[in-house]
């Protein structure tokens, strides 16, 4: 008798599900974790009738390798700056339509006209962020110099992020040089900083730094913005710094895929995400640097005014974009990033 | 009779075939193509993959991967060995230890070695209680070195150099022991001339359960070692990742399960006896 009853139940279930499945719009979203707030999906579902399907990535790579074969079921990605022109030159993405993205006017100016898609024809920049250094406040003064970071001041109280594109980075940042430079020599020089600087780390870290610089192990680090702001929500005494010699800058944007057949859900979902009140809903929650000036014109002050993800024209003037780095290249800085590793 | 069992069989064959041999395959079609741009592979076919993997680089990684294996394999042994004997002659409590052993499965390994670090980090429940004491003035750095990383690879795998080791223990005749000390053996060389050699099966199951796995480990080099060194696990997974040189990472897998069956069959031959 139990079990009949149950079946019917089940029975009841499969059927509103196949009904729901079957009238409703379905959009498919694929993005990186935090970049919505409790109730984005939810409101937007809401208010257009379409459902959402929503999965969260932890790299680029991740992010490419299921949308590669051009038939992942996603319709909306969330590339960073440097992925956009290696995806358009791969047929992945498809061009978005202006006359759909109503607020689209909402974007920062530096966001309009930004380096890697000119025209915004592929990319919608969404969310954007540095890496540079934190330090606590109580070791000193603060360094100004990613040069500090290779002396005996921080020594195996310091770490760097585990990537080669920040480690090299800096490393040419403070030589001097471009953090895109592919040339093989501007690399070696990058492998040698680094070899000089590896024995005074404690380790190379990338989020899980922000517990250890919380509680006191590490007293300066390189550090992505968005998980250094966490570090000083939690630790007051914390602070970040943009280097002198120059930073990295990258923004992750959204892209349509060419494989989508719901151009029409997707550009309806992402002028949903450009609207001034829902981007500041999104940051409120998120704590992370939008893209969007005119929902940051709208969130408190104690948040649009963080200097650690919103660095001031003259700050952000000495940034430099990642860009993508040449098949040679990139297969160059691997092979010194696996020498740094094993020396 | 003989159909139905081979009925029986089917399921398990045919998930070893779709999850083992297939991949397998595709692994090795990969690590015989051309790197692609953004990840993947392209044609055309090329040996460079496997050229590549001789790269004294490259093999000073694998040479350590074996050195770090190695040496926490031994460590299982000489752990693993008394706690297995002592389990073994526990009577009626052999459940609950046994048990005890086995415990720790009941949680994710991630989650256990996140409780290394934060056991381990100068701020963290050693090096806090050692200082309240008194018996420190500076933090240990206890973490991000090579013996974290083997105590993390001791840790996790002891279980499988403790099971394979007790169900030997436990088999043999205590009468040979008893023989042994009548015929004038001191309690040590029984040990040594009778015990140890009869649990030989014991101790090379554990090993090579403990060894293999430490060989391919990535989670715990990586979280222990804090990314200041890099052992095979991590260069692997770095190439389907930061790298985005699919071929070259197939080629190295497939190498090293190569090298790995080629030392297993060596074994079984000179041994003339089953592995485990």
């Amino acid at each position: 008798m139990i079990s009949r009853r149950r079946t019917l139940f089940f029975l009841g279930l499969a059927g509103a599900a196949g009904c729901s499945r079957g009238n409703r719009l379905r959009l498919n979203v694929f993005n990186w974790s935090n970049y919505v707030g409790e109730k984005t999906l939810p409101a937007f579902e809401a208010e257009t009738g379409i459902q959402v399907r929503y999965a969260i990535y932890e790299s680029n790579e991740e992010m490419l390798a299921r949308v590669m074969t051009g038939n992942s079921g996603w319709d909306l990605v969330f590339p960073s700056n440097y992925f956009i022109g290696p995806m358009r030159e791969m047929a992945l993405l498809a061009p978005l339509d202006h006359s759909r993205l109503k607020h689209l006017e909402n974007l920062d100016k530096i966001f309009q006209k930004p380096e890697w898609d000119p025209d915004l024809r592929w990319s919608m920049p969404y969310m954007w962020g540095s890496s540079g250094i934190l330090f606590n406040t109580h070791s000193g003064p603060a360094p100004q110099k990613w040069a500090e970071l290779w002396t005996t001041r921080f020594q195996g109280r310091m770490t760097m992020l585990d990537d080669p594109a920040e480690v090299f980075g800096a490393a040419l940042k403070k030589l001097g040089r471009s953090l895109n430079s592919s040339s093989d020599e501007d690399l070696r020089s990058a492998l040698q900083e680094a070899l000089h600087q590896k024995p005074l780390l404690r380790a190379y870290l990338n989020a899980e730094v922000r517990d250890q610089i919380v509680a006191g192990d590490v007293a300066a680090c390189q550090i992505w913005a968005t998980t250094a702001q966490q570090a000083i929500d939690a630790a007051p005494h914390l602070r970040y710094v943009y280097p002198a010699e120059g930073y990295a800058l990258y923004a992750d944007c959204a892209a349509l895929l060419r494989e989508s057949s719901r151009a029409d859900l997707a550009h309806q979902f992402l002028d949903y995400l450009l609207r001034a009140d829902v981007a500041a809903g999104i940051v409120t929650y998120s704590r992370t640097a939008t893209a969007n000036a005119a929902a940051r014109a709208r969130i408190p002050s104690a948040i649009s005014g963080l200097n650690t993800l919103y660095p001031d024209a003259e700050t952000l003037a000495r940034g430099e974009w990642f860009a993508p780095l040449a098949s040679q290249a990139q297969r160059m800085r691997d092979r010194l990033w696996t020498e740094l590793k094993s020396a | 009779m003989k159909r139905l069992r081979l009925l029986f069989l089917l399921p398990t064959a045919g998930i070893l075939l779709l999850l083992f041999a297939v991949p397998l395959c595709i692994l090795l079609v990969y690590a015989c193509m051309t790197r692609g741009a953004y990840g993947g592979t392209m044609p055309p076919f090329t040996g460079e993959n496997w050229l590549r993997v001789l790269d004294p680089l490259y093999l000073g990684i694998v040479g350590r991967s074996f050195l770090v294996a190695g040496v926490s394999t031994l460590i299982c042994v000489i752990l693993g060995f008394p706690l297995a004997l002592f389990i073994s002659r526990s009577g009626t409590r052999k459940n609950l230890y046994l048990s005890l052993v086995m415990l720790p499965f009941w949680t994710s390994f991630l989650v256990r070695t996140y409780a290394w670090m934060f056991l381990l980090r100068d701020t963290g429940l050693i090096n806090t209680t050692l200082q309240a004491m008194g018996v420190i003035h500076e933090p240990l750095p206890l973490l991000y070195n090579w013996w974290a990383v083997i105590l993390g690879l001791v840790y996790g795998y002891l279980p499988f150099m403790v099971l394979p080791l007790f169900s030997t223990l436990e088999r043999l005749d205590p009468s040979l022991l008893e023989a042994a000390a009548d015929l004038g053996a001191r309690p040590s060389q029984g040990m040594l001339r009778v015990m140890l050699p009869l649990s030989a099966p014991g101790i090379r199951a554990g090993a090579i359960l403990v060894f293999i796995p430490c060989l391919g480990a990535y989670l715990t080099p990586d979280l222990l070692g804090g990314g200041r060194t890099i052992l095979i696990g991590t260069l692997i997974q770095n190439q389907f990742s930061n790298s985005r040189d699919w071929p070259f990472g197939s080629a190295i897998s497939l190498a090293l399960m190569a090298l790995v069956m080629l030392l297993l069959w060596i074994q079984v031959r000179r041994k003339g006896e089953p592995l485990l």
